[in-house]
């Protein structure tokens, strides 16, 4: 019996490894929802400074209607911080946030299953996940993987050597200074609530 | 917090263990002072190592069950 699927990116590296490689459009290759936490897109595009972050602001804006960025408690009370102190560092606010979306109970609906997208094992230790038969932990490579053996792309392996070439290429060196006001913009207009 | 990226003679055995899948990432990233991931990716090419790939050994009834999970008209 087939079951709706939930695919939560839930923590930093698969996006960024997935933008370093041009290819995180192999998250929407799979027909399930995607959730991504609010601090952990926050995160990536921090991260990501070196390696694009433009690119992934462009993939979530393009996709928006498909991407659903999940609030948390965690970034709420972070972003109302950084009111006072804007430069404000949060190194484990992704993790927290992750931590809070997969613990949630009614996170996934009625049937539902969810695998979660993740490349730090350790994260995945501290999270009590209630009905373990309804998830899976994959890493980006195991994602991949699936994908290969469908051959919906031609190598997963492939996809990794591109993400670990990437920091050779100058060309896709951009820097992310925090008075870059457009893309700072751009990440708040996308993890901000709408009411 | 780092300042910059730069690759020190101390960053690579921490490096090495976390490309063999000996260290996990946010234990590095603990021990790099702070790096994010994707400072770790660009530490890793300036060192000459690979990203960690864990064996599809072990790994093989996950990967076959999300296979599942995702496209099940093609079946696992």
């Amino acid at each position: 019996m087939a079951h709706s699927i939930a695919l939560f990116v839930v923590d930093t590296g698969p996006l960024i490894t997935l933008a370093a490689a041009q290819s995180l459009d192999y998250l929407l290759f799979v027909r399930a929802r995607l959730i991504i936490p609010d601090a952990v897109l926050h995160e990536a595009t921090r991260d990501a400074a070196r390696l694009g972050a433009q690119d992934i602001i462009d993939w979530v804006k393009a996709n928006r209607a498909t991407i659903e960025i999940a609030p948390t408690r965690a970034y709420e009370i972070y972003d109302l911080a950084r009111m006072n102190k804007p430069h404000l560092r949060e190194p484990n606010l992704g993790e927290r946030a992750a931590v809070e979306v997969i613990e949630e109970p009614d996170r996934l609906i009625g049937n539902e299953r969810g695998i979660l997208l993740c490349e730090e094992s350790a994260l995945l230790r501290r999270v009590v996940v209630q009905d373990k038969a309804k998830i899976i932990e994959l890493s980006t490579l195991d994602f991949l993987r699936v994908l290969e053996l469908q051959q919906y792309i031609q190598s997963a392996e492939q996809v990794f050597e591109l993400a670990a070439q990437a920091g050779r290429s100058v060309s896709r060196v951009e820097k992310l200074s925090i008075q870059d006001h457009p893309t700072r913009d751009a990440i708040i207009d996308l993890v901000r609530k709408r009411e | 917090m780092r300042q910059e990226i730069k690759l020190t003679p101390d960053d690579v055995p921490l490096l090495e263990a976390y490309s063999t899948g000996k260290m996990d990432a946010i234990t590095l990233r603990t021990r790099l002072d702070g790096a994010t991931f994707g400072e770790v990716l660009m530490l890793l090419r300036e060192a000459g190592l690979p990203l960690p790939k864990a064996p599809v050994e072990g790994r093989e009834v996950d990967i076959a069950r999300a296979r599942q999970w995702l496209f099940p008209e093609h079946g696992a």
